[in-house]
């Protein structure tokens, strides 16, 4: 797999039969939403979703594992804290990896050290983002690691969506670059339920991104049982998933092949709406968009409409921190926006981080039109990123 | 009958009910005729609490139809209006050229004034064109002789749930399936002392910035939300059973359960319109936590939550846990200290809450989050009022000084 990050080409070897490897795996965000499984046990989801890469300089998950004869048992650090090896996740994707190792050893296909799959591992785990930023880190985290043992094991690339799935569903997504698909599948074993490319990351080059992490707020209902809930409870969300979502699935590919970003923009904006629908369609219902959601989404509303077009486009995943996607063109000003109708700490943190935004004057117009009483600090910071492996 | 003098004035007060939907109704087949795209299903509420108050006078002296709402004189030319004076003028002549009438035969061609106020604040967010078109409906009926059968269409043409407050109790909007819209009536599925024990409390949130109106607001959804449609086809109905049902055997639980699951469904398509809307807001959200907290302290549906199109509150609850909700909304919500009074209406017994309860429910306290709290139960439909103290209108068919309410 060429997209991704190798810190090394082959595990280093020395005296004491160390093998170590570092790689570096990205986050993406869903425009086309997974929410429900068909299969608890296999992470199948009940419809195909689809997402965008995110680029490695603003947000990565690092990850180095070591092997050696000499370890007792498998451990594993995760932003600097062991935690325990025995989550159900992280042992499914260690026993995958291994079982597709002795496979490939036992057809005798091998390159890697014949012993290292029944050695132990020790597992170092970071993020370069805060873990308070709300972004999903388990899709970058169990990317990073999958890919990371495969190249320690020596397993192919074709094989590790179904071991990434198995550690976190959207971390199957997270083994590509630019805009991937997670295909449903159909088999009951799941092994059609894969992650694949749909365009590289330059394909689409004047897509920006910006996430707006808002202030922190009480713990929401985790992903993994919120869905479960769904599943159970929403008379709505099979409807999504057999008749909705195959069609948007459909759009999506095409609005993206033909670079239409308003079309983009609201295909994205309503399927991220219609995700956080089945969430209130739940019982008891789940509220992931806060106040401040609500205002962000009434912002981007009122500045598309000023302009009569689509321009901007948020999407919420499990948490009230918006994605927005624009193109370059209208970056500045739209930060420029933010900045405005929602103040930042006068002697705060930087409020832009990432890829650098020039600066933008805002039309008295515009600021009149949008009308808007504005939110001082309702927003922490930006993280200001594109689309990359 | 109306009441006729010299002068030809004949007037007729009535008052009609408020009603909230248990099934909900949102979103149209026929924006002329208001015929909804699913049926739905609400519980009439108690005069006493919350009404409007119609008085309509009629003489050969009268210029033109005029009409005054809440002491202020309105636009009488407004369509939805329009449609009602007309189509219960248009069944009041059908009904003279039958030879039917026993009213006064040229009172259909006269002019009417019109004065109606409601007896709970606009600003409470109740929806009142419902209780104020059913009442306006009503009292040109017994003006005019009309038959009371049909008065659910004219109603629905006023405003579409306006037809469920014209019965008491538990009442269906039926969908219909003619296009011309006649078999989209209003029936009661059983009467206000059917379930004695049910009780409703409307927590009226503090005021906030203007929501989406629900005739636009269902209109988009229409257009944009593509969950809407089998809401309507499929879920709405076999929920209607379901309620019908639950109501008959007066089962709370199930019935408070599919209360708040339609609740959020109708909230769910609102989030899945495009642009969305968004009708509950963060004390909204709390309300409904603390109603799920409470029920899991018991391990049982005792209190139920539903939301129109605003922030406000309407819990439905059996009268034995009243007392004990009530307090734990003042526990949650505390109001302010030398305000207003907290609980209107109906009498509510004091309760004590016990250390576990609170402690269980473990929500941090929201001073101010709920201005006030009217408490009441399921009611009956319109009716005329007798005495003449109380129309409305003087002898010179003018707005009494009196009849400006809150």
């Amino acid at each position: 797999m060429t997209d991704f990050c190798k810190l090394v080409n082959m595990p280093e070897n020395d005296k004491q039969g160390l093998s170590v490897v570092t790689c570096t795996a990205p986050v993406n965000i869903a425009v086309i939403k997974y929410w429900g499984k068909r299969d608890e046990d296999l992470i199948l989801p009940i419809n195909s979703s689809l997402s965008v890469t995110l680029h490695q300089d603003q947000l990565k998950t690092t990850t180095t594992v070591a092997c050696s004869r000499n370890f007792q048992q498998d451990r594993i650090w995760l932003n600097g804290k062991e935690e325990d090896i025995n989550n159900p996740r992280l042992q499914s994707c260690l026993q995958e990896i291994r079982r597709f190792s002795r496979k490939r050893r036992n057809t005798g296909d091998s390159t890697s050290d014949a012993s290292s799959v029944s050695h132990k591992v020790h597992i170092c785990s970071v993020n370069n983002f805060p873990t308070a930023a709300g972004l999903a880190s388990s899709a970058s985290g169990y990317a990073c690691l999958v890919y990371t043992l495969s190249q320690l094991f020596g397993v192919e690339s074709e094989q590790l969506s179904a071991v990434a799935r198995q550690g976190s569903g959207s971390a199957c997504r997270s083994l590509y670059g630019g805009f991937v698909q997670w295909k449903l599948g159909t088999q009951l074993d799941g092994k059609d339920s894969l992650a694949e490319q749909v365009e590289s990351e330059s394909y689409w080059p004047e897509l920006r991104v910006l996430i707006l992490v808002v202030s922190a707020e009480q713990k929401s209902v985790g992903s993994t049982s919120g869905m479960h809930t769904s599943v159970e409870t929403s008379q709505l969300l099979k409807y999504r998933a057999d008749v909705v979502v195959p069609s948007r699935m459909e759009e999506m590919i095409r609005v993206i092949r033909e670079r239409d970003f308003p079309a983009f923009g609201e295909l994205t904006m309503k399927d991220s709406n219609q995700f956080h629908a089945i969430c209130l369609d739940t019982y008891p219902p789940i509220f992931y968009l806060n106040n401040m959601s609500h205002r962000i989404i009434s912002l981007v509303h009122r500045y598309n409409q000023y302009y009569g077009e689509t321009r901007v486009a948020y999407t919420f995943d499990a948490g009230p921190n918006a994605v927005i996607y624009t193109l370059q063109d209208h970056l500045p000003e739209f930060v420029q926006v933010v900045r405005h109708f929602f103040p930042p700490e006068v002697n705060g943190e930087e409020f832009v981080k990432g890829l650098t935004v020039c600066s933008a004057d805002l039309s008295e117009e515009l600021k009149r039109d949008i009308n808007m009483e504005p939110t001082p600090k309702g927003i922490r910071y930006i993280i200001s990123t594109k689309v990359k492996h």
